[in-house]
């Protein structure tokens, strides 16, 4: 244990509380995100954290120790803090700026060495600022300006490190520069706390995440765990969802910003350019098979369910399966199954466990009855003019199992109009097995 | 075209790194040999000039003679009366205000984080402004003029330091207001006193004395403002490099293990005795402290570590020209508080059009 924050609260005005009851700890190693909204308390906390601000409750320990009881000089040696970015008065060189981080190990009277200059260097090699050394600091660009904040971070060579949204001003390769660098820092036995509006970057580099929501905790632990859709979606007041991508066999989460549900045009079917249209028409080859792809919360199943209404509409025939999501309080709770010719609906999946949320598939409990169910729709299918299959995903492709007559049923060319939803990742095996298979992705 | 271009880079930029090396040799050797023997020139010159001029190699045997009375033989007895008496002193007092008030305007910009700030910015000059005109006001000696100055200056300074501790937010800016109220108040209190006394005698004094001027400068004034403007110059040379981690602000000061309130008030006291004292010894002189700073980071940057020693040098050198001027380019005495204005100014306004790095 090294720094731990317990219970504090902090107001710069008693009326108006900015941190309320936050309780953290910082071991060897660790990286804990900072997550919120503006004015959520972020920043202020980080001023407990690093002693700039005491707080009006609880207390800041480094080491068992009370924080406000180490000196400045000796509590910068431990815990070094990189601000936000800003304009000094004074236009220092960049190198002069990075010397600073060196003030704690100075005596009050004393000036960086040589030593300290080549910590210095070394830091701005690292952060890639090597060339501009002696440019004034405030005639940079302003990631450079962040990078050189950075550099004076490193060299003030401490085992903590709070970063104040530090890559608010990066590019996209500096961002990943600096988060590759903090990672392989913390490895080396460094910790950090990083403020940040990026729960990408939270999922992809934090040990821990605190999400602070009016200056409270919200959230606190693993990423995976903390940075749920529902915690995500009441931090930023905004319907947030977690999707997972598969990029060299591993899955990595991410959070987007749900879009609004997408819906066919409801003359989709009649425009003449349109490859529906075209599929339906009546000199159209047979069999045609469309693929609908996305990311997950690009809308693939309501296209699917608006798709069926307009066909239905104009008397064409309809097979197949359906899955629409179940939502309870707002939260996506299950999956179920229609079968879109009886309009039979089953129940396929619910989340595994009362307090589980939809963060992974590994948390949902398909039911084999209902798969079996599912095949047997499929494996029985009436004429139609329309085959709906939502979804073929890594089960079928991958593992020989679920809805495998669907793909008995599509490898037979057993259809004459079919629109079968697959994610991203599983597309190019899907149009390797069926080549004329046409990609529509719903925006 | 490209080719012709890359044939001219190289002996171009063999030329920069030539450049380079001899500009770094420069800012090593010849930055500091300047800063030392700029105002040491000038002090010679000083002494040397004047209504009565004397050759500089008579100067130069003049101030030997206090330790070798052989060697002012055959010089002019009223040169040397001049020299030891009036000039020296005269010259002594120039060079340890310019450098006062040259080096505590950088300390004060630095931990003001404000490139438009002087030493009076706490409201020291206005305050011993009030003091001397009191003390002309009341018939004191001439002495007891300069501890009032002194002490009202203090005052002041304290006025509006305790005042901002009133305050719990944004310290530095309540201090900077409260400053500005305090030396309003006393330039006010100034006027009211000029408002009372009797317009032949004492109203002339308090006029002069509030313009500046080092004409009635003698020995007995150098050993306060030796003593003073030493430790003070000693101990803002000492924390120099530190001035930059302050200069960041209170926050950033902390988080890189600088105690801010603490070492402010040091470099605030230490400021404020060595701009009193200067102020008491040759009344009010403006500019000095708002433009050597300015000139100090053209020529040597903006880093304190170099900017305290160059606000000393240029402070310095920048008075005793400006002494040199008031004595001998214009008939009868001009004052100084005047002649720092209208050199200054224009001068300020120069630097600032030429420094467009920043400040």
């Amino acid at each position: 244990m090294k720094l731990e924050a317990q219970n504090i609260g902090f107001a710069y005005t008693p009326e108006v509380p900015v941190l309320h009851d936050v309780s953290l700890s910082l071991a060897e190693g660790d990286v804990l995100f900072l997550l919120g909204r503006n004015g959520s308390g972020k920043t202020t906390l980080l001023s407990c954290l690093s002693g700039i601000q005491r707080p009006s409750h609880g207390d800041v320990l480094l080491d068992s120790r009370s924080l406000h009881t180490y000196n400045a000089s000796e509590r910068a040696r431990r815990i070094g803090l990189i601000p936000q970015l800003h304009t000094p008065a004074f236009a220092y060189s960049v190198r002069e700026m990075v010397l600073m981080g060196r003030a704690p190990h100075l005596s009050l009277f004393g000036a960086p060495s040589a030593a300290d200059r080549a910590i210095a260097d070394e830091a701005l090699e690292n952060v890639g600022l090597h060339d501009l050394r002696e440019r004034p600091y405030t005639e940079i660009s302003g990631g450079e300006r962040q990078l050189a904040l950075i550099a004076r971070g490193l060299a003030q060579k401490c085992d903590i490190l709070l970063m104040d949204e530090p890559s608010a001003h990066l590019d996209l390769s500096n961002q990943h520069r600096v988060l590759e660098m903090v990672d392989q820092l913390a490895r080396q036995g460094l910790s950090f706390i990083i403020s940040s509006h990026a729960p990408n970057n939270a999922l992809s580099y934090a040990s821990r995440v605190l999400l602070l929501h009016r200056g409270k905790v919200l959230g606190y632990g693993p990423p995976q765990e903390t940075l749920t859709e529902a915690l995500l979606s009441k931090a930023y007041g905004l319907h947030t969802e977690i999707i997972y991508e598969h990029r060299d066999g591993q899955e990595q989460a991410r959070a987007v910003i749900a879009k609004r549900p997408f819906t066919l045009p409801p003359a989709a079917l009649d425009w003449p350019d349109s490859p529906l249209a075209q599929a339906f028409a009546p000199d159209a080859e047979m069999p045609q098979l469309f693929l609908i792809t996305g990311l997950s919360g690009v809308g693939k199943t309501t296209w699917c369910g608006e798709l069926v209404r307009l066909a239905q509409q104009r008397g064409l025939r309809v097979a197949g399966l359906w899955s629409p999501a179940v939502f309870a309080d707002g939260r996506k709770v299950g999956i179920d199954m229609v079968d879109l010719h009886t309009e039979e609906q089953r129940r396929l999946a619910c989340l595994r466990g009362k307090e589980a949320t939809a963060v992974s598939t590994i948390q949902w409990a398909f039911d084999e009855e209902v798969i079996a169910w599912g095949n047997h729709v499929l494996a029985h299918l009436p004429d139609n003019d329309l085959l709906v299959i939502d979804e073929l995903g890594p089960l079928e492709f991958l593992r020989d199992e679920g809805l495998l007559a669907g793909l008995r049923v599509l490898d037979a060319g057993a259809y004459r109009v079919a629109a079968v939803v697959i994610r991203p990742s599983l597309l190019p095996e899907a149009q390797a097995r069926w080549p004329h298979a046409q990609v529509i992705t719903p925006r | 075209m490209a080719t012709t271009s890359r044939l001219k880079k190289s002996p171009l930029s063999a030329a920069n790194k030539g450049q380079k090396t001899a500009r770094a040799a420069l800012l090593r050797y010849g930055l500091p040999a300047l800063l030392l023997g700029l105002p040491l020139f000038l002090c010679l010159l000083g002494l040397a000039l004047g209504r009565y001029s004397i050759p500089v190699a008579d100067v130069g045997r003049i101030l030997l003679s206090p330790l070798f009375p052989n060697t002012a033989a055959g010089v002019d007895e009223t040169a040397v009366r001049l020299v030891l008496r009036v000039r020296l002193p005269r010259t002594l007092a120039a060079l340890l205000i310019g450098a006062s008030l040259g080096s505590t305007g950088a300390a004060f910009q630095g931990i003001f984080k404000n490139p438009l700030v002087d030493s009076n910015i706490l409201g020291v000059t206005s305050g011993a402004g009030f003091g001397a005109a009191l003390a002309l006001l009341l018939l004191w000696p001439a002495w007891l003029v300069q501890t009032s100055a002194f002490g009202f200056g203090l005052l002041a300074v304290g006025l509006a330091f305790f005042g901002s501790r009133l305050y719990r937010s944004a310290p530095m800016l309540v201090l900077t207001l409260m400053g500005i109220l305090v030396g309003s108040l006393f330039g006010s209190l100034t006027s009211l006193l000029k408002y009372v006394p009797d317009p032949l005698d004492t109203l002339p004094a308090i006029t002069f004395w509030l313009l500046g001027s080092l004409a009635s400068v003698t020995w007995r004034d150098l050993p306060a403002l030796v003593g003073i403007t030493a430790v003070g110059a000693a101990f803002l040379w000492l924390v120099r490099w530190r001035l930059n981690v302050l200069s960041l602000g209170e926050a950033e000061a902390i988080t890189l293990g600088t105690n801010p309130t603490g070492l402010k008030l040091a470099i605030i006291v230490a400021a404020t005795l060595m701009t009193a004292v200067a102020v008491a010894v040759s009344g009010v002189i403006g500019w000095v402290g708002l433009v050597i700073p300015h000139a100090g980071r053209i020529l040597v940057g903006p880093d304190h570590r170099r900017l305290i020693p160059a606000g000393l040098s240029l402070g310095a050198s920048f008075l005793l020209l400006i002494d040199l001027i008031a004595r001998t380019v214009l008939p009868g005495e001009v004052p100084l508080g005047v002649l720092t204005g209208l050199i200054g100014v224009p001068l300020l306004i120069v630097l600032l059009r030429r420094n467009r790095t920043g400040w």
